[in-house]
């Protein structure tokens, strides 16, 4: 039952600022990129690295997360001894259960868990962030330097560290100082949100993190400077490669868009490094006779006549004759009728778009000031001849002729 | 009630008329329709029809269908009880060494585990046979029809006649006279797809070891004419055999048209495979494709038009594609012109050749050659 390594994923996010896509679904059930859903990326990472024991910690929305996982058959964590677990808030005997109050208080929860595996190290990861790691590369850093805690970081611009936990370290990349979302930066190494700790370290300081009343509960608000406060050794990794956190409407869109250009995002046709995904089986796509597909990922089950071009369409897509797709979204069963024009939007699953319906707009230099992203929620209808301006979150249906 | 359903999935044959395509395996996995084997229709048949228990009958030449088919979780078939099991000819080794001769000979090698079997009926079935089967609403048919037998038959005839079987069915639905391997086809075609209780198979198949009967067709059939009473099931939906090259070629082109992949791809009665997780297929800046059926994982920067897809192929720059199958993990470098080809797994056509077959006599490039 050993582990040397059990990883903690983070995926009881609501994803507040994706509202439209996330009212039915946490953040890491999310579709991205055409196959797969957030939270594959770093599951995906977990098996690739040879971690067998991942705990999956939902809150927000479980049931279609639960669903996917299901007994990790997809990403070979079907396991007899480990696999993968999803661990929810429980009550307890004797006192009330409370929800996760924060990152910290999530693992806290689940010390008996862990104790079940009795690893030597833990990596904590989020749900929310597209990128293949090799977290065996890591491990064996945080081994190597004998830190307590080992935090992967990013280069960024000084003008991007801003809105990041930012890491200050000395030559040796030993983290002195931690500073979450610094006026001033000093450093440009932001953390990634992936850390691992030496297991008897974290859970000392989870207990006593725990103690503490006025603690928010959180790793890199309380657990993070404790550590740091007490003189444990505290180590960036610095990552090279391609790292996304699609937080945000525009981020998940820029991060969906990346992937149709490997060279700029991830390359998903990679066998040394595969992403894998829970998928339905469909019939291979059909292009039709009259359809026009250019620099757009289309995906088994679709059905295209129309034209096509800098998209990602998930599985089972219908995009009719003479409808028209650009820099656009299509997440799986999104009906396109005919006439229709789809351009610089998110469309969320099994959404139907009637008959010469306009949703969202290129940006112009007229719309500059309020354009953005247009986003359909999922199971909608949006009349024939509505139209969905820029920036528009659709959450209910729209009439036809109609002008949201 | 499905519980009481067992499926035989017959695996044993190459058939030699499809030449390059059998070579490296025989004609159950052989690829079909993009991102399938054959035997995954069958397989996908039994299991949506709520059947649990496969076996599956191979002798030679199996080594690419179980690497397909692997514990058969992919069809929900891996299970603690029952599931998938592989049959090689286990009982027969001692008799004979050479291949079945049919289907009485291929049962008859597996005759211990049929002794074994937990249901009370079995569905006889090939597993060369493209063709998404109601096999619930045939057993409740049989059931109800109280015949010995139920043969499935179907309305649009596409086998070559010489090597089908044809039922002539009475007002009741019940067969009143076979027509074995004939010249010229009369009544309906038969598929081949046979449910009867394992009582009566068993009986069958020591009576036809007995006898040395090889055949189902004439050693069960005709031979037992009027002593077995036989429903005829008639499916009219889309089935393809895999007869031989061209055959293929044509059976594998009939999946661009709508109807055809409407009968064939019933959407609760889903066709399984093995999963590889490929991501999505990418259409570069100056791809066109149109009236294709493309798979998951391909990367397209030419011209496709009229061809079939399977996952993972790559077709570059400049080369155009008409016409033609590809399967998976072909690369088509740039400026290559292919036309009535078929290229089996893992072929590459180097840049600028040019491959031009028939609609009557399609190319046929065999596994991991280079042109």
């Amino acid at each position: 039952m050993k582990k040397e390594c059990v990883a903690m994923l983070l995926a009881g996010g609501q994803g507040s600022r994706l509202h439209a896509l996330t009212s039915h679904v946490a953040k890491p059930a999310v579709p991205f990129g055409g196959k797969y859903r957030i939270i594959d990326f770093p599951l995906s990472n977990c098996v690739n690295s040879g971690i067998d024991t991942v705990g999956v910690l939902t809150q927000y929305r479980p049931m279609e997360l639960n669903a996917y996982l299901g007994n990790g058959q997809p990403w070979d964590l079907d396991r007899s001894d480990g696999g993968v677990h999803v661990l929810p808030p429980y009550m307890r005997e004797g006192e009330k259960g409370t929800w996760y109050k924060g990152t910290a208080n999530a693992i806290y929860q689940n010390l008996d868990f862990l104790e079940l595996y009795d690893p030597e190290y833990v990596l904590i990861l989020s749900g929310d962030h597209i990128y293949k790691m090799d977290y065996s590369k890591m491990l064996a850093h945080h081994k190597e330097v004998g830190a307590a805690c080992t935090i992967s970081v990013l280069e960024v611009t000084l003008e991007e560290a801003t809105r990041f936990g930012i890491m200050n370290v000395d030559d040796h990349d030993t983290i002195y100082e931690f500073e979450e979302k610094p006026k001033h930066p000093k450093s440009n190494l932001a953390s990634m949100g992936i850390y691992i700790f030496t297991w008897k370290k974290l859970k000392q300081y989870l207990i006593a993190d725990e103690a503490d009343e006025k603690s928010a509960n959180d790793f890199g608000k309380n657990i993070i400077p404790a550590m740091l406060n007490a003189g444990e050794k505290l180590v960036a990794y610095r990552f090279k490669g391609y790292w996304k956190d699609v937080g945000t409407i525009d981020s998940l869109w820029d991060a969906n868009m990346d992937m149709l250009s490997p060279e700029n995002g991830i390359d998903l046709y990679d066998p040394e490094w595969p992403i894998y995904a829970r998928t339905p089986t469909k019939p291979p796509l059909f292009t039709g006779s009259s359809a026009k597909v250019s620099h757009s990922m289309l995906t088994g089950g679709c059905n295209v006549n129309g034209t096509v071009e800098n998209s990602v369409l998930f599985h089972s897509v219908t995009v009719e004759e003479g409808a028209k797709v650009s820099y656009s979204i299509l997440m799986p069963g999104t009906v396109v009728k005919t006439g229709a024009v789809v351009e610089y939007a998110i469309v969320a699953e099994n959404t139907v778009i009637g008959s010469n319906a306009r949703v969202g707009a290129p940006p112009t230099a007229e719309n500059n000031a309020d354009w953005g992203i247009a986003v359909v929620a999922q199971n909608l209808k949006v009349g024939d001849n509505a139209i969905i301006s820029p920036k528009a979150m659709i959450t209910k249906n729209v009439k036809g002729g109609d002008v949201k | 009630m499905m519980n009481k359903l067992h499926g035989i999935v017959f695996a044993y044959r190459s058939n030699p008329n499809l030449r390059e395509l059998t070579q490296p395996r025989n004609t159950c996995s052989v690829p079909y329709g993009g991102r399938y084997r054959v035997v995954d229709f069958m397989l996908s048949n039994m299991v949506n029809a709520g059947i649990t228990d496969v076996g599956l009958i191979v002798h030679t030449n199996y080594q690419s269908l179980l690497d397909h088919v692997g514990s058969g979780k992919d069809w929900d078939l891996s299970r603690k009880h029952g599931g998938l099991r592989i049959l090689p000819p286990f009982s027969y080794a001692d008799k004979r060494e050479s291949l079945y001769r049919g289907r009485m000979d291929a049962l008859a090698g597996v005759r211990s585990y049929l002794a074994n079997i937990r249901q009370d009926h079995v569905v006889l079935a090939g597993g060369d046979l493209a063709v998404n089967l109601p096999l619930r609403e045939i057993y409740a048919s049989h059931i109800k029809s109280g015949a010995d037998i139920t043969a499935v038959c179907t309305a649009t005839p596409k086998g070559a006649p010489h090597s089908c079987d044809y039922f002539t069915v009475d007002s009741k639905g019940f067969a009143s006279d076979i027509a074995i391997h004939p010249e010229t086809p009369s009544g309906c075609e038969s598929l081949e797809v046979y449910i009867l209780s394992k009582e009566l198979l068993l009986n069958l198949v020591d009576y036809c070891s007995a006898h040395n009967i090889s055949s189902f067709s004439e050693g069960v059939l005709s031979r037992m004419w009027g002593q077995l009473k036989i429903h005829v099931y008639i499916h009219d939906g889309y089935a393809a055999r895999l007869q031989s090259v061209s055959g293929y070629f044509e059976r594998s082109m009939e999946l661009l048209d709508p109807a055809v992949r409407s009968q064939l791809f019933v959407p609760e009665r889903p066709v399984k495979t093995k999963d590889q997780s490929n991501p999505s297929t990418y259409y570069g800046p100056e791809a066109k494709s149109t009236n294709s059926l493309v798979a998951d994982g391909c990367i397209i920067e030419g011209e496709v038009e009229n061809s079939i897809l399977f996952r993972g192929v790559k077709v570059e720059k400049g080369a155009r594609v008409s016409n033609c199958v590809l399967m998976q993990g072909t690369t088509i470098q740039a400026g290559a012109v292919l036309k009535y080809t078929i290229t089996d797994k893992n072929v590459r056509v180097n840049a600028g050749r040019m491959l031009m077959g028939h609609s009557s006599y399609p190319l046929a490039i065999a596994k991991n050659e280079i042109v």
